[in-house]
């Protein structure tokens, strides 16, 4: 437990309500959508203002605490786990949207607004944010742009960097800067904007946002496409994005999910199919319908069994929602799931999932798929029990294989998930140690008493 | 043996937990709740919100937490309104589980002064539970200003003498002692069925007149009803909010005696509907118990839901009534109707039948007006914060009146207008019937 003084001094800076200390309070900061990591925080403050962020990491950084940021508490890689207890500085009171700047074609907006709240906003206005992770229900602003989030709309649209303009970001001396601007094109020396996007809460708390924002697409589209076999419907893919058209999302499922889907909220899909496909098309309602029938006529020809094209909102919303599950859908399976967020160059699609599917017949472990696989992201759950040693173990073997595959196929290890706490083990696979050294040293510039989200990303051998 | 006895106390510890361990266990943490809870999203703290509270209960059982009064207060601050169930992506039902754990916590902590004075000893006696309100209903006309509107519970109101709510009048007489027991159709009116009316505790005190009107439609529509005297409150502050089972199943009991025979039981307020169809779910602690409370769950049916589900009127049936001719209506979905009961369909139906009025749909319906009985008692500045989102809602519409039917929801509504002072009604449903 932090001692007394130093939560009254919290309380000063945050108010009495800011600050939760009770062990059921800490208990519920103790997680995040992760199914295997816990440790309890020793208070959380639940800061309203830049100024409250900036007095806490003041504080924090005077005595040493660590700090860690924690928005939605959705990340899927262990991101927001106070792993080195301390305090969790919880974003989801500083909710509000700054500004909407229709002419600009810009929004401000505060760190812990959350997703849902932002595009409901947006689409009043007839506007768009594309970047869509899965859990836009929950998820915060803050949290996609610390962990550069990705989602469905990413094959067409680009993921949160690609939107990311400006940030006010609390440096742990308590400092407050800017980076960035409300300009689309800026060429101020390094991108700052960038270096923050992506840095998991470890360099600083970003507090506002101003994001890029698109017109709403005018129509949409939904096609489901039902394959016999995994590696049929990747090479599809391949087939639909070398064609000349790329549709806004482009979605894959395998037998394990489309069976899961329909159990827990059926759309009519053949429990006996393979694979799905679920991509959308949008824009103009003359390129929506031409992109419908030019993506229609290749699936056919690709070797699809079945291709549906929704009749009306209803019907596509009823195959999102259903995408939109499809995580819980899975851990509700197994009492421990690690999802792996797996990232490879299009065309080695097919390669990445014959191996996938080798593994888990190697370790005899059900390994369901599903992902972006639009833009190469694959998200295979490896279903175990953490409890169960042998095959917690064998599950821990079959993700690095995964893993391994995904390197020696020119992917990466983590597409939009983030490395966290759950994939630091493998970050020296993934990146030269010249570059570990570098985000290092980045690190003790911005933080040099290593508070802010300690024990995440690399791990640590004494020199941090 | 010494450890047997302490896995038979560990079990007595978290007895009604454990009936619903299922649930618990299938909650992944994905927070999508966080999107559709009111408390939330108030609150924005993450106790608030079934996720929260799930891993509280769960790390209850793993002995990491106890029964203490933080882990009570945060079991309490929950309307039970089963949003977060409602779109949960594996279907968990976290409500069930607070219940269960508000009752473990009950039993391992007791509950507290005035309200196990209430829970105990007024709620289960009707008649005595009359004399107070009666009571009360006398200092109201000397010590406070009268105002529209009604109560819910005797320990709401006691407690919200104190907090500047909006307080109804008691009736001048209750229902029971105007309606006799047996009322038969008019002379020329064939009897099609025989129904009991649960009256609950507020048509039966404070809304004698709503009462009276729905015997009127439904003995006119050939429904001879039964209104035994010996019927008590449904209990939903006992057993859903406070966690005292065991007073629960004394009014179970009894309420389950008075309707004995009778084969359709029809509530006015959709939390009397669920609580009733909830003892099964929650109270039934033997097999008899069990059968009994499942049999007369399935009797119990919303007056909406019975009009036109079981008697099918024709829609020329409902006729305005005179003061709502002409006026503009909306309808809020109580969450005992809407999702406990999934009663939606019914009530528009009556509604939109109904000659020379304009029905118009509010902005999320069915979002959780904030009362939830014992809940706005605890936590009233919560609760009004909750209601006036409803409150904007209900005034986007440009209605002249907002109808419901759960006495709770109208309370609050009423309350809410009141407070923000707004011109909109608040009926219930019956009231626009001639």
């Amino acid at each position: 437990m932090l001692p007394s003084e130093t939560i009254t001094q919290l309380k000063r800076i945050i108010g009495k309500e800011g600050v939760l200390t009770t062990k059921e309070d800490l208990n519920a900061y103790s997680y995040d959508a992760t199914s295997v990591w816990t440790h309890m925080p020793e208070a959380v403050v639940l800061p309203t203002t830049t100024e409250q962020v900036a007095g806490v990491l003041k504080l924090a950084n005077e005595k040493m605490i660590p700090v860690t940021p924690r928005g939605g508490g959705t990340s899927l890689s262990g991101g927001p786990i106070p792993i080195k207890g301390g305090i969790v500085l919880c974003t989801t009171r500083m909710n509000k949207i700054l500004e909407i700047n229709k002419d600009n074609l810009s929004a401000t907006v505060e760190t812990g607004l959350v997703l849902q709240d932002f595009n409901n906003a947006l689409s009043k206005e007839g506007l768009f944010y594309p970047p869509d992770p899965q859990s836009f229900l929950s998820c915060t602003l803050g949290g996609m742009v610390a962990e550069n989030a990705g989602g469905p709309h990413c094959v067409k649209y680009g993921v949160t960097k690609q939107y990311v303009l400006g940030l006010k970001v609390v440096l742990a001396s308590g400092y407050v800067m800017k980076v960035g601007s409300k300009t689309v094109k800026n060429r101020t020396g390094y991108e700052l904007v960038s270096l923050f996007t992506g840095s998991e809460g470890t360099l600083g708390v970003i507090t506002e946002i101003t994001l890029r924002l698109l017109p709403l697409p005018p129509a949409r589209k939904t096609i489901v496409v039902i394959f016999d076999d995994m590696v049929v419907a990747a090479a599809a893919v391949t087939n639909i994005l070398s064609s000349g058209v790329i549709p806004a999302k482009l979605e894959i499922a395998d037998n394990f999910l489309i069976r899961r889907i329909e159990e827990i909220m059926p759309v009519g899909l053949p429990v006996e199919a393979k694979a799905l496909l679920l991509i959308q098309t949008d824009g103009s309602p003359a390129t929506v319908e031409a992109d419908s029938k030019q993506i229609s006529s290749i699936l056919k020809r690709s070797g699809a069994k079945e291709v549906r094209v929704a009749k009306d909102e209803a019907e596509a919303d009823g195959y999102w929602n259903s995408r939109k599950a499809a995580q819980a859908a899975i851990y509700s399976t197994a009492p421990s799931v690690m999802v792996e967020d797996v990232t490879v160059p299009r065309d080695k699609l097919v390669e990445f999932i014959q191996k996938i599917e080798e593994i888990s017949q190697k370790y005899g472990l059900v390994i369901p798929i599903l992902g972006h696989i639009g833009d190469g992201n694959l998200h295979p759950n490896i279903l175990t029990d953490i409890k169960d040693k042998e095959n917690f173990a064998k599950a821990k073997e079959a993700m690095a294989e995964i893993f391994d595959t995904a390197l020696t196929l020119g992917g990466v290890i983590s597409g939009e998930h983030g490395i966290g706490l759950d994939k630091k083990p493998f970050l020296k696979k993934a990146a030269d140690p010249l570059a570990i050294e570098i985000m290092k040293g980045i690190k003790r510039i911005l933080d040099p008493n290593n508070i802010l989200n300690p024990g995440k990303i690399w791990e640590e051998d004494g020199t941090t | 043996m010494v450890q047997h006895s302490v896995l038979a106390k560990a079990e007595v510890e978290f007895e009604e937990i454990r009936k619903f361990e299922a649930d618990l266990e299938l909650c992944t943490r994905c927070g999508f709740c966080t999107f559709w809870c009111p408390v939330y999203r108030e609150e924005r703290v993450e106790s608030a919100v079934a996720r929260g509270k799930n891993m509280m209960i769960r790390s209850l059982l793993a002995g990491n937490l106890g029964y203490s009064q933080e882990f009570a207060d945060r079991l309490s601050k929950c309307t039970l309104c089963m949003a977060c169930a409602a779109n949960c992506p594996v279907s968990v039902h976290i409500p069930d589980v607070i219940v269960a754990a508000r009752a473990d916590t009950v039993k391992a902590r007791g509950i507290g002064f005035p309200y196990s004075i209430i829970y105990h000893w007024l709620l289960p006696h009707r008649r005595l539970f009359g004399n107070v309100v009666r009571l009360v209903s006398f200092l109201q006309g000397i010590f406070l200003p009268k105002s529209e509107g009604t109560i819910r519970h005797l320990p709401l109101f006691l407690s919200a003498l104190g907090r500047g709510r909006n307080i109804p009048q008691i009736a001048p007489k209750f229902l029971r002692q105007i309606l006799p027991v047996v009322n038969r159709p008019p002379t020329g009116v064939a009897t099609k069925l025989r129904v009991g009316y649960f009256t609950g505790c507020m048509t039966d005190f404070v809304f004698s007149e709503l009462g009276k009107h729905v015997v009127n439609f439904l003995t006119r529509n050939g429904v001879e009803v039964v209104v035994p005297k010996e019927q008590g409150c449904c209990g939903a502050a006992v057993f859903l909010g406070a966690g005292d089972f065991e007073t629960g199943r004394r009014l179970a009991d009894s309420n389950l005696k008075a309707f004995e025979g009778i084969d359709y039981v029809i509530t006015d307020c959709a939390t009397c509907t669920s609580s009733l169809k909830d003892y099964v779910r929650f109270l039934a602690d033997t097999p008899e118990r069990k059968e009994a409370y499942a049999k007369f769950g399935n009797k119990v049916k919303d007056i909406s839901e019975f009009l036109v589900d079981i008697l099918k009127l024709p829609a020329s049936i409902y006729q305005v009534a005179p003061e709502v001719r002409g006026k503009k209506i909306t309808w809020h979905d109580p969450c005992h109707l809407s999702r406990h009961l999934e009663i939606k369909d019914q009530p528009r139906q009556i509604i939109k039948s109904i000659p020379g009025v304009e029905y118009i749909e509010m902005p999320d319906a069915d979002s959780c007006c904030g009362m939830a009985g014992t809940f706005s008692i605890y936590y009233y500045e919560l609760s009004k914060k909750i209601a006036d989102k409803k409150i904007k809602a209900i005034f986007s519409t440009g209605a002249d009146i907002v109808v419901s039917s759960c006495h709770g929801c109208e309370l609050q509504l009423i309350d809410g207008m009141l407070r923000n002072k707004m011109p909109v009604k608040v009926m219930h449903l019956m009231e626009l019937l001639r």
